[in-house]
């Protein structure tokens, strides 16, 4: 058995080189799709993150137009800290805020030199505690606050978290949906293409059949060559990605991306690399697999 | 080894190719299938190796009815035969080596085993120079040597050769004739179709004869030159 997968690989080696062209358009075509794949699941990967670590620094913004006393500060804080919710409160100077800023900026941090540093206003951060990351606690803290006077420029998200979720959401299967979409229409390609191959090859396949070769015996060899075409078209599709997120996401929109509050632009997990690799794999079979589903004919009824 | 009782075969369009045919074929015997073009010869061979089913009537090959045999079974079949088909049916991308190989990898033999046979098989066949080379590159005459070296390399039960030396000239013809009859020797049933009536003159054996699907002689010569006339329908 060991030596006849040899003999099929081989075949299958051999079939590939006999028709370069339509072997380059069949990686190709997987490649593509998986590619396009390979993108939109960075950027749910990466928007997900992006949400998760904002959901986890949930916290309330209390602006300070005149900043008080040191002393007045700490008093606030520690009135703050009181309610059971709220984990921490720390005070954010104008300077600080300023600096923060400025580092946020990055390579664009000149863009606001020159301006005062006391441009921005001082800031009370109040985090809420691990137990109590929910909306209704938000709401409850921020109702408390404004019932206390002293705090009237308050800041807590309003009602974008929920708009956030419903577009993780859509994203979520509008991503399944259009990534299902791609690997119906590699797949669709690819048998189309090994199609191609076969009609080239008819007269052979025929021939095979009529001196004792058994169907699996003439269909192994194409089949190994669509599992290994979309396996090299899950390869360079996973190369492809790389280089893009290389090249384009972390250089050149590195910067832009920083802004929004993304620190690191994450590629995709190990598992998802290979998953890619395999899934060419699997679409190159399948797709090898329909399209000799008539092919090998024994004879006429 | 072969019988065939009351074939029919007819293709769309009503017309028949084989009518009420019947015929048995004992083992080790060698038989000329002759006919006018369109008599039902390549059909009849077709029914032997399941690439055709008959309309009506059982054909039997080696005791089996091979009439209800499905696709997973007629490789098997075709593996105890050897074929020689009329357009070769070679595999045009492979080598001549590869081409006589392929019914012996098909069967599973070991590298060695595949190489000596093929080798001595070409070398019958006066083609062992020309093993690495493809079968465009070879003239028609040498294509139908290779098929026929493809055809013996299994050592056949039955050999089916459908117009095995039309492309041939008489030198190779000769030769060839001397491999079936060598083979034949061996045990291998032959049929073998063919228009050559100076062939059939010089290795005299039995003949039947169609004729617009018909069986329309049955010749069984006992001594070369002297032939025994059956009548049809007598087999």
């Amino acid at each position: 058995m060991i030596l006849r997968t040899g003999y099929f690989l081989k075949r299958a080696l051999r079939n590939m080189r006999q028709s370069p062209v339509l072997s380059l358009a069949s990686v190709g075509t997987v490649a593509l799709a998986l590619a396009l794949l390979a993108f939109f699941a960075i950027a749910v990967l990466n928007v997900q993150q992006l949400t998760s670590s904002w959901n986890e620094n949930l916290a309330i913004v209390a602006y300070l137009d005149d900043v008080p006393e040191e002393k007045v500060v700490k008093g606030w804080i520690k009135d703050v800290e009181s309610y059971p919710e709220v984990d921490k409160v720390t005070f954010v100077s104008r300077k600080e805020a300023f600096a923060r800023f400025a580092k946020r900026l990055g390579d664009d941090a000149d863009l606001i030199e020159g301006l005062g540093e006391d441009v921005l206003p001082a800031s009370l951060e109040i985090t809420l505690a691990d137990d109590w990351h929910s909306e209704s606690a938000l709401t409850d803290v921020v109702e408390r606050l404004r019932n206390d006077h002293r705090f009237e420029d308050l800041q807590y998200g309003q009602g974008w978290l929920e708009k956030l979720e419903a577009f993780l959401l859509l994203l979520r299967v509008s991503g399944s949906a259009l990534g299902g979409f791609l690997v119906f229409a590699a797949l669709v390609i690819v048998a189309n293409t090994i199609k191609l191959t076969l009609y080239a090859r008819q007269d052979e396949l025929e021939a095979m059949a009529m001196v004792g070769g058994t169907s699996l015996f003439i269909k192994l060899p194409y089949l190994i060559e669509g599992a290994l075409q979309g396996l090299l078209g899950g390869a360079t599709a996973l190369l492809l990605s790389f280089l893009v997120f290389q090249v384009i996401l972390q250089k050149s929109l590195g910067s832009l991306l920083l802004i929004t509050g993304i620190d690191t632009i994450h590629f995709l997990p190990p598992i998802w690399q290979a998953m890619l690799v395999v899934g060419g794999g699997l679409i190159g079979l399948l797709g090898s697999l329909f399209a000799l589903r008539k092919f090998v004919r024994f004879g006429s009824s | 080894m072969i019988q065939l009782f009351n074939v029919c075969k007819a293709y769309l369009g009503g017309q028949n190719a084989l009518s009420d045919v019947t015929l048995k074929v004992e083992k080790g015997e060698f038989v000329y299938l002759t006919g006018p073009s369109g008599a039902g010869k390549s059909t009849l061979l077709k029914l032997l190796y399941c690439a055709e089913r008959p309309t009506r009537g059982q054909i039997l090959v080696n005791g089996r009815n091979i009439t209800r045999y499905g696709s997973a079974r007629i490789p098997y079949l075709r593996r105890n035969l050897g074929i020689i088909f009329q357009d070769f049916k070679l595999l045009k991308r492979r080598t001549i080596f590869e081409n006589v190989a392929f019914p012996l990898e098909i069967k599973g033999c070991k590298r060695f085993e595949i190489s000596k046979k093929v080798y001595q098989a070409l070398k019958n066949v006066g083609l062992e120079h020309r093993l690495n080379h493809h079968p465009l590159q070879l003239s028609g005459g040498e294509q139908q040597r290779v098929a026929v070296a493809r055809a013996l390399v299994v050592d056949p039960l039955i050999l089916l050769a459908d117009e095995p030396t039309g492309n041939l000239d008489p030198e190779v013809t000769l030769d060839i004739m001397e491999l079936f009859k060598n083979a034949n020797a061996r045990g291998t049933t032959i049929i073998m179709a063919t228009h050559d009536r100076g062939l059939i003159r010089q290795f005299p054996r039995r003949i039947v004869s169609l004729d617009a699907g018909s069986l329309a002689l049955d010749d069984l010569p006992l001594f070369k030159g002297t032939a025994d006339t059956a009548m049809v329908g007598q087999v």
